[in-house]
């Protein structure tokens, strides 16, 4: 019975001998990483310390870039500005998240899951069109001025400066510290706080002793992400600041005034400083605070009942959301105002807007799409090998693969934008003005995002499956294919889709390494907010939210998470 | 079927971690031929599934050598060995249905669809799965899954089974009758079998042969039966079975047999000394302090003053087909077992008694050796 079987065993080639296939595959991913990673971020940071149209030659560091921060006046109040903007937006995050979280935790309120989904949208939606929509209320010519104007007479303040710009990013922020909190809060032992309930305490002390204080690893990582992200974020400040520059305005401002990138990347060399002083005191947070809390049972912790308790609870959080996804709702009906000048009330309402942009702005559109797609299918394949390589194989070095492609991962997007453009605008390969330079910069910026998730995802799968189809007979690429791949795949599609979303809508990034040929969504949007054609970018930011939403509405159907739960 | 024969010789495994080298397997030799069911057994960490990963060829060998009918395995890649392989976990396929789990390895070896079918079927008939072709590993119990993986790891006729702890995850009752049925289904196909464990009962039930494992060295291989009776460490005979240790005195050491004293100043004479290793036997001379090691079946209880230790009963387990006494002894450096198979009379719980040792079946060793 066996002569068939062990024919085709011994036509199966040599017995000895390599399988050269995964280590061609890992050297592959290597020369990729190092050309559009590594090699970038270590120009840029080069040529942080070499003046304007100075060769990079040892002779030729120098400090002057970095002298400005303390002798121009300009940079000096653009790092005194980052800072400020990032210290109480981050602040403010915390203290409108904590008692939403709290709330959602601990006091039953109706439709809840509806609620968390509902906070994802502000993460979602691309944060210049939301600091926009403050224009329209509080701007020059803003509404409710106007009807403070009209109705009392009286004349508020504008949005522009710095109070704007952390209200704008507060509410789009604050998903975060809430997600985080609220996820660890409904994780968190019941017993725990049940103990100590039975030795006396009261539950506002239980609060403040026991609940609160587990949670503290979580509530940081929000505050640093928010931290992290405000530092990055070019659109707000943009929009909102006017005079009032940032290191990221201050930055595009050095590269579109003068295109002195040497500036350009000082300015981004401080950023990434500020970033990683945050990163590092959270990894300190969470070294000290080390607590298994997490527990497997399926008992929630226990609720208040009290009326009060419910009212106040469902008041705040629902208050809280309503404000935060209020920038989108007023995008959404502006762009269905076709004249609107002066008055109360839109003159005309209608398609019109959508007409326009679907019909004279296709290009654009189709343009996000194809960069954003292809970035995505590249992230997805690297971003898949890297992870299992981390995961599945021992070697030498192995915390340099992680940590490289996590850099980009804690870098401000435009500083990817600024190290692409530093890079491959001049030397062995120049990309500056193509299409491939916006779509790296892309797939360079959120490889991080699918190698998480893969990494996640491979981590789950029993190494011993993959083991056992190798005794099975199987070479590496086969057990790849027919059993590695086809087990996280639902991983890679959900991470590839919510890296595509992100993407459709990318401005940071897009900002630096644009070129006319190669204008985005994004970009559109933007200048048409600078045109003052607010209803056209209304109507292409609308279209954009909604296209997002539904794309991660559909990638969290195919892992079976929550929506909330993707953002986790 | 051919007669395989696997060797190993001086197989060695020394793992680098960051407190510096670790040898987790040491200079390991040993062969299984035909079909013999072959039990590396030990506490965790004693080597033995490194050992057996090095012949699947899932880790690589730092020295020594692995022969399969004299061919050199022991740089050929894992999947070149064909080789079945049954894992703890089982490591099914969970995104295949139980019939794609069994036909993949002939899928690999590109056999067409029709020989596929028919010997996916025989092997499913084989462990009674026919019924469950079409169910994925998710609907399936702990022991039907256990089930599939066998028969994953047999369907493509493989030179050798090689089973990492397979029934760990299984009910005591469960694991009595699966381990049984993977002996039967062995036997059946009359493949090579290496099976991994640290329940040294089930190792003792199962095995043709068994090697115990201790730190990374193969301590003793034997069939069950002589390991238990003739154990040539301490180590072996404290891990297979119960054992009474005794500190003892050489004081006439003539030939194969030796005299020795106990600390209560009884003479016992032993005729045999062949058990304890070669090397070791030339220690054991006049004057020499060892250890005497005798099973619990082979001392006697009896009234104070009988036999030669004395010592009090603390506990008394009714174990069905036998009864256990266990004593505290002021001579032993363990608790006391002897297992009767009927009552002592007059012997009850906290009574004092004596213990009476059979020379014949007492076993000689060095002291703290192997432990």
């Amino acid at each position: 019975m066996s002569d068939a079987v062990t024919a085709t065993v011994d036509a199966r080639g040599p017995k000895k001998g390599i399988d050269w296939f995964p280590y061609v595959v890992a050297i592959l991913s290597g020369i990729i990483l190092v050309v559009f990673l590594a090699y970038p971020i270590g120009k840029t940071t080069l040529y942080s310390f070499v003046l304007l149209d100075d060769d990079l030659t040892f002779g030729n560091l120098t400090l002057a870039n970095f002298r400005n921060f303390i002798e121009v006046p300009l940079y000096t109040d653009a790092l005194q500005n980052s800072i400020t903007i990032a210290a109480w937006t981050t602040v403010a995050t915390v203290v409108l998240a904590l008692p939403a979280a709290y709330a959602v935790a601990r006091i039953d309120i109706p439709y809840r899951t509806f609620l968390l989904t509902f906070s994802i949208i502000p993460l979602i939606a691309p944060p210049f069109i939301g600091a926009y929509s403050w224009i329209i209320l509080f701007g020059n010519q803003g509404m409710i001025r106007r009807y403070f104007d009209i109705l009392f007479g009286i004349d508020i303040p504008t949005i522009y400066g710095p109070f704007g710009i952390v209200l704008a990013l507060s509410l789009h922020y604050f998903p975060f510290v809430f997600l985080f909190t609220q996820g660890a809060l409904a994780a968190s032992d019941p017993f725990i706080e049940e103990s100590a309930h039975i030795m006396g305490a009261p539950r506002s002390r239980i609060m403040c002793s026991i609940t609160f204080p587990l949670v503290i690893p979580a509530i940081g990582a929000g505050a640093v992400l928010v931290f992290v992200r405000t530092l990055g974020n070019f659109g707000v400040p943009a929009v909102l600041g006017k005079e009032y520059m940032v290191l990221t305005t201050l930055m595009v401002y050095q590269v579109n005034g003068y295109f002195n990138l040497n500036a350009a990347s000082a300015i981004a060399l401080a950023n990434v400083a500020l970033t990683l002083i945050a990163v590092f005191f959270l990894a300190r947070i969470q070294r000290r605070r080390r607590f298994i809390t997490v527990t497997s049972t399926t008992r929630a912790a226990k609720r208040h009942t009290g009326r009060g308790a419910k009212i106040a609870g469902n008041a705040y959080v629902w208050s809280l959301f309503i404000l935060a996804v209020m920038p989108q709702i007023i995008v959404l009906f502006y762009s269905f105002a076709e004249r609107w000048a002066g008055s109360l009330w839109p003159q005309r309402m209608g398609w019109g807007n959508y007409h326009h942009v679907l019909t004279e702005l296709t290009e654009p559109i189709f343009n996000s799409i194809f960069l954003a797609g292809g970035a995505t299918l590249l992230a997805v394949f690297f971003g898949t090998l890297a992870a299992y390589i981390s995961q599945r194989k021992q070697f030498f070095g192995k915390w340099l693969l992680d940590m490289t492609i996590m850099l980009p991962f804690i870098m401000p997007g435009i500083i990817t934008g600024v190290a692409f453009l530093t890079t491959f605008n001049t030397g062995i390969l120049i990309l500056t003005g193509t299409a491939s330079i916006i779509m790296l910069a892309y797939f360079v910026r959120r490889l991080a995002y699918i190698f998480r998730a893969v990494s996640a995802a491979i981590s789950q799968v029993d190494n011993k499956i993959d083991e056992a189809s190798t005794i099975c007979g199987a070479a590496w690429g086969y057990t790849m294919r027919r059993v590695t791949i086809p087990l996280v795949a639902p991983g890679m599609l959900a991470g590839g889709i919510l890296v595509f979303s992100t993407l459709i809508i990318e401005l940071s990034i897009t900002i630096m390494v644009y070129s006319a040929d190669w204008q985005t969504m994004s970009v559109l949007m933007f200048e048409q907010l600078l045109d003052d054609q607010i209803e056209y970018a209304t109507a292409t930011g609308s279209i954009a939210i909604i296209l997002t939403i539904s794309l991660v509405f559909a990638a969290s159907r195919l892992v079976g998470k929550s929506m909330a739960d993707m953002f986790r | 079927m051919p007669d395989h024969v696997l060797t190993l010789q001086g197989l060695t495994k020394v793992f680098s971690t960051d407190r510096g080298p670790i040898t987790a397997v040491d200079k390991v030799d040993f062969d299984v031929r035909g079909d013999e069911f072959f039990t590396m057994l030990g506490p965790s960490g004693c080597g033995k599934t490194t050992t057996l990963r090095m012949i699947a060829g899932l880790e690589t060998s730092t020295a020594g050598k692995i022969l399969f009918n004299d061919e050199d395995f022991t740089r050929f890649s894992a999947f070149r060995r064909n080789i079945g392989m049954v894992f703890q976990s089982y490591a099914l396929f969970p995104h295949m249905t139980l019939f794609e789990n069994a036909a993949y390895g002939l899928r690999i070896r590109g056999l067409d669809n029709d020989l596929i079918k028919k010997k996916v079927a025989e092997i499913l008939a084989l462990l009674g799965l026919d019924e469950l072709a079409e169910r994925y590993p998710a609907d399936l119990s702990g022991g039907q899954q256990q089930r599939v993986s066998i028969a994953r790891a047999l369907v493509y006729e493989p030179g050798m089974l090689l089973l990492d702890e397979p029934l760990a995850n299984l009910d005591a009752k469960l694991r009595v009758d699966m381990r049984e049925e993977i002996r039967r289904i062995q036997k059946e196909l009359g493949i090579m079998s290496i099976y991994v464990t640290h329940d040294q009962e089930e190792a003792m039930s199962v095995s043709d042969r068994l090697a115990v494992f201790n730190l990374g060295q193969l301590m003793q291989a034997g069939h069950p039966e002589e390991v238990y009776a003739d154990p040539t460490s301490l180590f072996v005979a404290d891990f297979i079975g119960k054992a009474n240790f005794f500190p003892a005195h050489v004081t006439n050491r003539d030939g194969t047999g030796a005299k020795v004293s106990l600390n209560s100043g009884q003479e016992l004479a032993l005729s045999r000394l062949v058990e304890v290793r070669e090397s070791e036997k030339a220690d054991i001379v006049d004057g020499y302090d060892a250890t005497l090691m005798v099973r619990p079946e082979h001392v006697e209880i009896g009234q104070p003053g009988k036999g030669e230790i004395d010592c009090h009963v603390r506990r008394i387990q009714f174990l069905g087909s036998f009864i256990r006494y266990i004593g505290k002894c002021s001579d032993a450096t363990q608790e006391v077992i002897v297992d009767s198979p009927r009552a002592v009379p007059g012997i009850e719980e906290g009574s004092e008694a004596s213990v009476t040792i059979h020379p014949a079946d007492a076993r000689l060793f060095h002291k703290g050796d192997g432990s």
